[in-house]
């Protein structure tokens, strides 16, 4: 579908500061009277781009935004699933993910159709590609997510912690290359109940995505072509064992089972933990002496290797849509792309965000040698390695969600003791396999 | 026809419409999901029929009858220690002739707080590494934290304390109406003829109560669903599901995995529970006011 005449596109040069990042292409129009409904994923770390983007776009178009829901991810997901349901998709942007995209059908519209080539040019290609849902562009991505290691500086430093390092594992002690070196230093660290070696998301999908990244790192993988369950193998054994020991060994804490992303984010942030696998989004927060008692002494490296050679990168991005049923298509197209444009991700990325464009991580990583911070630099050029070596998706099928709702119990039920890695993941892949089979993928 | 029209069918039709819209259709439709593979993400199924699998499949299905057993078991302890502590601050209130109303109204303060919110409460004080409990018991020699919300015991028993906390007042408040509407006679007539206090109680009070205790009991198993919020922010359901109630699991096979089929089959398997539940304690409230009567 073209756009609309008067739909302007210019090329045109944006400045962010005192730095310029490379042209980018506008997608800016006259939409009076036009007001497009949006539901958005809510929280602190999100909706400083809607104080910023919104009366921005509202200006220069002449639109109008009426935000019908903000809340978190997991919230709008079954919002949307009952919209989806009840046949009622009255609004025309709504925030997404790569890793749900695929759960929501054809509600989504095909954005190749809508938004110009040199527009998609200014993207990163590997996210676009994660973006697509059988052959269709279906998200304009937000901000991409990977994990790395960040970890309490001062441990490496201290001389006593070498020396007895040294002398109990037989190896320096330095940031950990791969997650056995993890486990050690973890255990190592550990001092129970004041202070753990590390921590780790215990529920839902998230340990699930844990879980994941190590079974590839270790050189397994969940599905086969076929999308066949192949995780109960030994690298899934490995991955979980992992776990496992850790959990044995109190080398986290025992709560570490109920514990999501603010739990493990706010954990390392008290002090109380050495070594946390976290996303990019935090480092700003970790690095702020008003929320963090680790500020200032805080190193970061890429995310350990497994037993296969491969870091774990479980990755995804954060991303906006146009449902198929907007009746402004040209204003949405023209909303999202200023959600994502590079005035929406400079802003996002001064707050610890990996941007979606490569022009904006040039501009970011110039702004932040220009200012002498050392500490943002080090996040942005490691995230960045990160992102183009090490990410990967979850598999981009509509039963992910599911899926990860029949592993996860397992895996707690192993760490917990209550059955063996192996029980485990042979229940898990057996309720999978059913998964998939109802799913008709053979 | 004539005859219909001027008949009391008119007066009730309002009153029939109203309730085939807003109760019957729904349980219609929702039942008749149940026999369907109907997915939230896919409206199409919703027309595919597939007759009793979902309910063949959850026959089936232990991780279901676990939960089914761990409510039912959740519902008794929790009902009867609501029970026991709501009729304990109701005497006691009664007891009181100063400032009895401005208790009352402190007492029903638990009710007044959102079941997440209460649930987030007692997820902090049950907090392993930063709750009040165990920075409590840290005071008294108690140096290894307890994992309040790991273990399987201790999460169903941390759980349930949120419940009574948030629930016990309901009880109490019923138990108290029925208790300043005691006649006074046959509890003074009892004293005078030497009855202790633990007798007047026994013979006077409580069977005087029962119809109230059947009432409330009945209210609070129909409510208690409420819980779901309460449970769902403390664990979720898990650990490793030992806390997995009926009612996690259908709102995450129903809004998380989107399988409103199968949701709805284990609906229906569980109304069967609140039926049971709601019969016998109107069976209890007719034998009570029966007995009542007789004395």
């Amino acid at each position: 579908m073209m756009l609309r005449l008067f739909l302007s596109l210019i090329l045109a040069v944006s400045f962010f500061g005192s730095f310029s990042a490379k042209a980018e292409t506008e997608l800016w129009g006259d939409f009076s009277g036009v007001t497009l409904r949006v539901k958005l994923i809510g929280g602190g770390q999100y909706e400083g781009l809607y104080n910023e983007v919104i009366p921005w776009w509202e200006e220069n178009t002449g639109g109008k935004i009426e935000i019908v829901t903000q809340k978190n991810h997991f919230e709008l997901d079954k919002e949307i699933k009952k919209d989806i349901a009840s046949g009622n998709l009255d609004f025309c942007v709504a925030s997404n993910h790569t890793s749900f995209a695929s759960q929501y059908g054809n509600i989504y519209t095909d954005l190749n159709n809508i938004m110009p080539a040199s527009v998609l040019a200014d993207y990163t290609p590997l996210i676009l590609e994660h973006s697509t849902v059988d052959g269709r562009l279906v998200q304009m991505p937000r901000h991409s997510d990977v994990s790395n290691l960040y970890y309490q500086k001062s441990l490496y430093e201290d001389a006593d912690n070498k020396a007895n390092f040294k002398a109990k594992y037989g190896y320096d002690l330095t940031p950990p290359e791969t997650w056995d070196q993890v486990k050690d230093q973890a255990i190592f660290f550990s001092n129970p109940p004041d202070f753990y070696g590390t921590q780790y998301v215990g529920k839902e999908e998230a340990i699930a995505g844990r879980f994941y990244e190590l079974v590839i790192a270790n050189g397994g993988a969940l599905f086969d072509e076929d999308y066949r369950p192949i995780f109960n193998s030994p690298a899934g054994v490995e991955a979980l064992q992992w776990f496992i020991d850790l959990y044995n060994a109190k080398a986290v804490p025992d709560g570490v089972l109920n514990y999501l992303w603010d739990d493990t984010g706010l954990g390392f942030a008290s002090g109380t933990i050495a070594m946390n696998l976290d996303w990019a989004g935090w480092a700003g927060f970790f690095n702020d002496p008003e929320n963090s008692k680790v500020a200032g002494d805080i190193g970061l490296v890429r995310a350990p290797m497994g037993s296969g050679g491969l870091r774990t990168g479980w990755s995804g991005s954060h991303s906006f849509s146009m449902t198929e049923s907007c009746p402004d298509k040209e204003a949405a197209a023209s909303f999202l792309w200023a959600l994502t444009s590079n005035k929406a991700q400079m802003i996002e990325a001064r707050g610890g965000l990996s941007p979606t464009r490569p022009a904006i991580w040039d501009a970011i990583i110039a702004e932040k040698k220009a200012e002498g911070d050392e500490f943002m630099l080090m996040v942005f050029e490691t995230f960045k390695m990160s992102l183009a070596e090490d990410a990967f998706t979850p598999p981009l099928i509509p039963e992910w969600i599911e899926f990860t709702n029949v592993l996860y119990p397992e895996l707690q039920a192993a760490i917990l003791g209550d059955k063996s890695p192996e029980d485990a993941l042979a229940i898990a892949s057996k309720k999978a396999t059913e998964i998939m089979e109802d799913a008709g993928y053979f | 026809m004539r005859k219909f029209l001027n008949g009391p069918w008119v007066l009730l039709m309002p009153t029939l419409i109203i309730l085939t819209c807003v109760v019957l259709l729904p349980l219609l439709l929702s039942l008749w999901t149940s026999f369907t593979p109907f997915k939230l993400t896919k409206p199409d199924t919703l027309y595919r029929f597939v007759g009793f699998r979902n309910y063949e499949r959850l026959i089936g299905d232990i991780d279901f009858w676990i939960a089914f057993g761990r409510t039912v078991l959740f519902l008794a302890i929790a009902l009867n220690l609501e029970l026991v502590f709501g009729l304990g601050i109701a005497l006691l209130i009664n007891k009181i002739t100063y400032g009895q109303r401005t208790l009352r109204t402190l007492m029903m303060f638990p009710m007044m707080f959102s079941p997440i919110l209460v649930g987030f409460q007692w997820k902090y004080i049950f907090n392993d590494n930063i709750g009040l409990m165990n920075n409590f018991l840290r005071e008294f020699g108690v140096i290894q934290p307890i994992p309040w919300l790991v273990d399987g015991i201790l999460a169903n028993v941390s759980i349930m304390a949120a419940e009574i906390w948030s629930s016990t007042s309901v009880f109490a408040i019923l138990l108290l109406a029925g208790l300043l509407g005691i006649p006074k006679d046959p509890i003074e007539a009892a004293k005078v003829d030497g009855c202790n206090s633990w007798q007047v109680f026994k013979n006077i009070t409580l069977p005087f109560l029962m119809p109230f205790v059947f009432i409330a009991m009945t209210i609070r198993s129909l409510d208690v669903a409420r819980a779901y919020d309460i449970v769902q922010m403390m664990t979720g359901g898990g650990p490793a599901k030992r806390t997995e109630l009926l009612w996690t699991l259908i709102s995450r096979t129903g809004y998380v995995d989107a399988k409103m089929g199968m949701a709805n089959a284990m609906s229906y398997i569980s109304i069967f529970l609140s039926i049971a539940f709601t019969f016998f304690f109107f069976y209890k409230l007719v034998e009570a006011r029966q007995r009542l009567s007789y004395e």
